[in-house]
């Protein structure tokens, strides 16, 4: 039955997708741990963890295009459940360092003692299992979203209501973690990791490895992602974003549909989240802001909303011009980026891939017109009425 | 009037917008099986009364229950539609960034939970439904154009079939035959006198062609209350109808 | 205010010039001091004390410290603090510094037990009768702090001539507390405490704590304890007062920054994430203001901030104007879309300010008449305040009038109820839309020019308030201006409650969550519209 859901996903974007995964996964390591240094074909250890981060941000993206493009939810609290699931990767690692802390305190990670604690607080306890940690990753932002959309969903906030109070969401927990004594390490988040699963967490090994393993993550998201778009639920999902009230009429209780979708997308995001905090070597309230989950909206609308693979392409792409920017003109990063936000909601409704998909379809022996790809993101206004 | 071997039964319902009264007082029953037509001028509240007893909206006073028992007050649209009650909408809505044949498919009648719809595979029995009802609607052709692309009359058709698939024990039709052509509208006056036999039926409608040829027992609506009610001869008499409504 | 200030500084060169006249006859007095053993200090020191001069204070201080001196090689009276191995000297009354001198060159002036009830007496007598209102009040508060028996004369014969109402009060309040303190006859001491709790703040009821736990008398003890539950009182009462007045003085902020975007969001239905950024651009506008003012007019540099509000009504508006006009437009009916697009614009607008202005802080400084604090009972209400809450309510209601009365209001409604119609009905709604759109941007400037005399005039400004503005008018409830009013007072003062129990920042995130769960509650807000129009 597994293998028909994962089938049913299995279209030719798909196999794109993941053939470029693929790809990347086999090229990667070689260019980094094979090709000697010298050489042009050579990849820094540096460059494949700048990847492994972008392809954090794919997976945020593509979780938000879950809710967003086919349900409708416009979240601008994702960061939210990606910081939640970096939080608990990083309190994992923390336990990891272990006595070899500026205080050498074996139990207490360094922010505490200097805070003069003197016991791990309950919340912390467990985390120094791997296996616990990974199940927080899916449980924590998980267990919040399903609660937050809970009592959204029943109450029918939708819209810009919604909007707005996920917006709200995440700044409360952004105000919360940057309190020292909710025992996240304040301001300055966690961070000084030294190993994961006892690999050294700087070897080029070990950065190889996080990179399959964002890759790995990715691959199967997008699979389960593309498989409930394909089902009928994703059907459901797809009208319960155009015409909610409709939907109910049939006998469908749209609350928990959208639950579902939500809760699911929350986890994707922390597990990118988890997989981006020992990549990055740190997590601190910043994730939280606001900003950062619009941003992340910006990814999906940019590379196309409801398409999942135009998510993936729009965060690889901004980020990679963020890169960029901010490396060679600082000033003029946020100007782009703003820019990017006018300029793709004005113009490129549909993004890249709608602008791709309408190019293909006015050549003459494209497929015939609207080549009817399920929810083919060159729909019609329909579409907007659902924004 | 007991309420106990009825299908629907509504009794003194009220609903006011901002202090203006849709519905004033309004009670009406259906047996099973009946077909019922209403008609009444604009805003007389036929909409609203296909609302409150689909739970879209709720009513400030009044009784509405389903089969003598259920009381449809207290429940959600989701709830109700599972029920057996299917509606119709007036302005046609359908799922258009969905094929025709996925519209039908997401309203034929299957279970409703997130993980049954989540690991559904059509069977044969739902495929050949599904192509009856094609066939009954005339959609055949267009089966997989995407709702959107629909003329209005299509998609009036469409959501018949839906309602069709939805296989309800009582259905609300508002205005089905807005949009069509009289060879259609006749078309769908038999359709519906068809399923008059095993399924109650609220029709509303403006066009007293359609009407007639429906042949059943006609309530007038006026001002949110039942004015008349019987035969369409027979209310057409009524003075009071056509001081309201057909004289007009 | 102004002339008060006038007046101030008026009477301090009088103050001084009296005081370089007197300080010539003082000097033989002060030059005695060093003679004649300690019988020879106490005259000189009770003439000092009578001559009344304030100017003997420095002297008579130097005294009870123990650093006035007699210079040996000339006898004269010198005040020397050490200095590594020797001594500074400096001049007892003019305080012109004299050199240095070895220990072995100055003597010390003695000061025996008896004679240092006399010093305080002496210093308590001089200051509290110093013609200097504040110098007397500070020393009235200072006897209140010490309840110095021995300042129990000077006071008597200080309250006797003092004319000022509110000196006189303070100096009964120390004089009460003295004799609390030292015990006094039945009668007396009920009259002190009397005063006591009419004075009612927390030094009172500290005092009056004290006196109930152990307490001179019986009779003091068991007033003082009556006295100590009526201040409580009271002081709960000015408290919740005072926090009531934070949570105005916040809500009517909350209020300036969310009334904008109640008309433009409220009203006409657009997330303007970009709202932040027009109050920004109002409170540099005020910056701008200000600094052109005191390069080209200083004598008007008082007026900036009435000057900056019609200049930054303006500049937002016509940025409000030029935004809805090339991006809003394009996207009325696609709210996602707008919020997106506008976000994206607040970025621009923020990038923009630091490139021009710089990351930094920019100072505005506060108009005369609006620095300062006047007390009102138990209230401590600063003028900056006070007029930012007048401020708000005066938009407030200028909106309500434009809105409901004018031509432009009835025009703003057709169009945002019934597009085609009004257009059919010779409206032209995209002026209409545009203008309607200006006049929020406008309103975040003049919000702006509050918010420059409170906040940080940085490009970041804007971004503090806007998740604020958007929850009070959605807590409001959207399309009612009066939602607005309430939900901007409701979510300050409600802030301002929870602060003492639970901090700034703890206090923020209830608030928060509150609404969050009052969303779910009333998805609609406050005070919600209903209808069929809400519901498409
Ligand atoms: N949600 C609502 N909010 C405000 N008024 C409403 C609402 N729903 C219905 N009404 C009012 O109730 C009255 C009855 O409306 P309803 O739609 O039921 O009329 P109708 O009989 O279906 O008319 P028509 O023949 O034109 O379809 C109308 O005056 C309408 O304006
Ligand atoms: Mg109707």
């Amino acid at each position: 039955m597994l293998t028909r859901f994962f089938l049913m996903g299995l279209d030719r974007k798909a196999g794109l997708v993941l053939t470029v995964l693929a790809l990347l996964a086999v090229l990667v390591p070689v260019m980094t741990l094979i090709v000697p240094e010298g050489s042009p074909w050579h990849v820094s250890i540096f460059t494949v963890s700048l990847l492994g981060k972008y392809l954090c941000f794919a997976l945020l993206a593509l979780a938000l295009d879950l809710v967003w493009g086919y349900v409708g939810i416009l979240s601008l609290g994702h960061a939210a459940f990606f910081a939640l699931g970096g939080y608990a990767m990083g309190m994992y690692l923390m336990r990891q360092i272990g006595p070899r802390g500026v205080y050498g305190n074996p139990i207490l990670p360094d922010f505490m003692v200097f805070l003069n604690w003197k016991e791990l607080p309950w919340y912390w306890l467990g985390f120094d299992h791997f296996w616990f940690a990974a199940i927080m990753v899916l449980v924590v932002p998980g267990a919040l979203a399903f609660a937050f959309g809970w009592f959204a969903f029943r109450s029918r906030v939708t819209g810009v209501y919604l909007s707005i109070i996920t917006q709200a969401l995440t700044f409360a927990l952004l105000l919360a973690f940057f309190r020292n004594d909710m025992g996240f390490g304040g301001n300055n988040g966690l961070t000084d990791f030294k190993e994961i699963l006892g690999y050294d967490i700087q070897a080029p090994g070990t950065r190889v490895g996080l990179f399959l393993a964002t890759i790995a993550a990715l691959a199967l998201s997008y699979m389960i992602a593309s498989g409930i778009i394909a089902s009928k639920l994703g059907k459901v999902l797809v009208a319960v974003r155009d015409t909610e009230s409709r939907v109910r009429f049939l006998g469908y209780n749209t609350e928990s549909y959208k639950l579902f979708a939500w809760t699911l997308s929350a986890c994707m995001a922390g597990v990118a989240g988890a997989l981006y905090v020992p990549q990055v070597g740190i997590i601190n309230p910043s994730e939280f802001a606001p900003a950062s989950s619009i941003e992340a909206v910006i990814w999906v609308a940019v590379g196309g909303r409801g398409t999942l693979a135009g998510a993936i392409l729009g965060a690889v792409l901004v980020n990679f011009g963020k890169s960029y920017f901010t490396g060679a003109l600082p000033e003029f990063w946020l100007f782009a980026l703003g820019g990017l936000f006018v300029l793709v909601t004005l113009f490129l409704p549909k993004g890249l891939l709608g602008l791709w998909a309408q190019l293909t379809a006015r050549l003459p022996n494209a497929k015939g017109p609207n080549a009817k790809g399920k929810n083919a993101p060159n729909g019609n206004t329909a579409d907007q009425k659902g924004m | 009037m007991s309420a106990e071997d009825t299908l629907l039964y509504l009794d003194g319902v009220s609903v006011s917008f901002d202090g203006f009264r849709a519905l004033n007082n309004l009670s009406l029953t259906m047996m099973p099986g009946e077909m019922r037509a209403i008609i009444g001028p604009n805003g007389a509240g036929k909409t609203t009364m296909m609302d409150v007893i689909t739970g879209k909206t709720r009513p400030d006073h009044g009784t509405i229950l389903f089969e003598g028992e259920t009381d449809l007050t207290k429940l959600r649209e989701a709830s109700i539609a599972n029920l057996g009650i299917g509606r119709k909408f007036q302005r046609p809505t359908v799922f258009e960034p969905h094929s025709v044949w996925d519209n039908l498919e997401l309203a034929l009648k299957a279970p409703r939970s997130p993980l049954k719809t989540l690991t559904y595979a059509i069977s044969r029995e739902d495929r050949a439904r599904i192509e009856d009802i094609l066939d009954i609607t005339r959609l055949s052709p267009k089966r997989d154009r995407l709702a959107g692309s629909l003329s209005h009359g299509e998609k009036q058709w469409l959501e018949i079939g839906m309602l069709l698939a939805q296989d309800p024990k009582l259905l609300l039709v508002d205005e089905p035959v807005a949009g069509m052509t009289d060879a259609e509208t006749e078309q769908t006056a038999r359709l519906l006198c068809d399923i008059a036999g095993k399924h109650s039926v609220i029709v509303v409608e403006h066009d007293m062609s359609f009407v007639r040829a429906l042949g059943v027992k006609v309530t007038v609506l006026a001002e949110g209350s039942v004015l008349a009610e019987g035969s369409l001869d027979s209310v057409s008499a009524n003075q009071q109808v056509i001081d309201v409504y057909l004289g007009r | 205010m102004r002339r008060a200030l006038r007046w101030l500084m008026a009477a301090c060169v009088a103050i001084a010039t009296t005081s370089a006249a007197l300080a010539a006859d003082l000097r033989p007095l002060v030059q005695t001091m060093g003679s004649g053993g300690y019988s020879g200090t106490e005259k000189a020191l009770n003439q000092l004390s009578d001559a009344g001069d304030p100017a003997a204070v420095p002297v008579i201080e130097a005294l009870q410290a123990g650093d006035l001196y007699v210079r040996k090689a000339d006898g004269l009276v010198v005040i020397a603090r050490k200095v590594g191995a020797g001594y500074a000297l400096t001049d007892p009354l003019s305080g012109a510094a004299l050199g240095e001198a070895a220990a072995g060159a100055i003597d010390r002036i003695k000061v025996n037990n008896a004679m240092r009830r006399a010093i305080s007496a002496a210093l308590g007598a001089l200051t509290l009768m110093s013609p200097d209102p504040a110098v007397r009040r500070s020393a009235a508060d200072a006897v209140f702090k010490s309840r110095d028996a021995n300042a129990l004369d000077a006071l008597n014969t200080a309250l006797a001539k003092e004319k000022d109402e509110r000196i006189r009060r303070a100096m009964e309040q120390a004089r009460a507390a003295v004799i609390l303190t030292a015990g006094a006859s039945d009668a007396d001491t009920q009259a002190a405490v009397a005063t006591l709790a009419g004075r009612g703040d927390r030094d009172a009821l500290a005092l009056l704590s004290m006196i109930a736990a152990s307490g001179a008398s019986d009779t003091a003890k068991t007033a003082a304890a009556a006295a100590v539950a009526t201040v409580e009182q009271k002081l709960m009462f000015w408290g919740a007062l005072q926090n009531l007045w934070y949570g105005l003085s916040l809500g009517s902020v909350l209020l300036l920054a969310a009334i904008g975007l109640a008309v433009t969001f409220g009203v006409m239905g657009v997330i303007n994430m970009a709202h932040g950024e027009m109050v920004m651009i109002g409170a540099y506008t005020t910056f701008l203001v200000q600094q052109g003012l005191r390069t080209y007019a200083p004598g008007l540099t008082d007026l900036s901030v009435l000057l900056a509000l019609p200049a930054a009504f303006l500049v937002s508006g016509g940025v409000g104007v030029i935004i809805e006009r090339s991006v809003i437009r394009w996207l009325y009916g696609r709210p996602l879309e707008t919020l997106l697009a506008t976000w994206g614009l607040s970025l621009v607008l923020q990038q923009a300010v630091r490139s021009l202005f710089g990351p930094t802080n920019r100072e505005v400084s506060a108009p005369s008449w609006m620095s300062g604090a006047f007390e009102l009972g138990g209230l401590t209400i600063t003028y900056g305040r006070l007029w930012i809450v007048v401020f708000a309510f005066a938009v407030f209601a200028a909106l309500l009038v434009a809105l409901k009365r004018t031509w432009f209001g009835l025009s703003i409604r057709a169009v945002t109820q019934n597009r085609p119609m009004a257009n059919a009905m010779g409206i032209r709604t995209a002026r209409v839309d545009a203008l309607t759109f200006g006049l929020g941007s406008g309103i975040a400037g003049l919000a702006g020019v509050a918010l420059s005399q409170i906040d940080n005039v940085s490009p970041n400004l804007g971004q503090s308030y806007i998740i604020d503005s958007f929850m009070v008018v959605v807590f409001g409830g959207v399309g009612n201006l009066w939602g607005t009013l309430v939900g901007a007072l409701a979510l300050g003062s409600l802030n301002k409650f929870l602060e003492p129990y639970a901090g700034a920042v703890l206090g923020k995130i209830l608030v928060l969550i509150f609404i969050i769960l009052f969303i779910q509650r009333r998805p609609r807000g406050l005070f919600a519209l209903k209808g069929r129009a809400v519901e498409a």
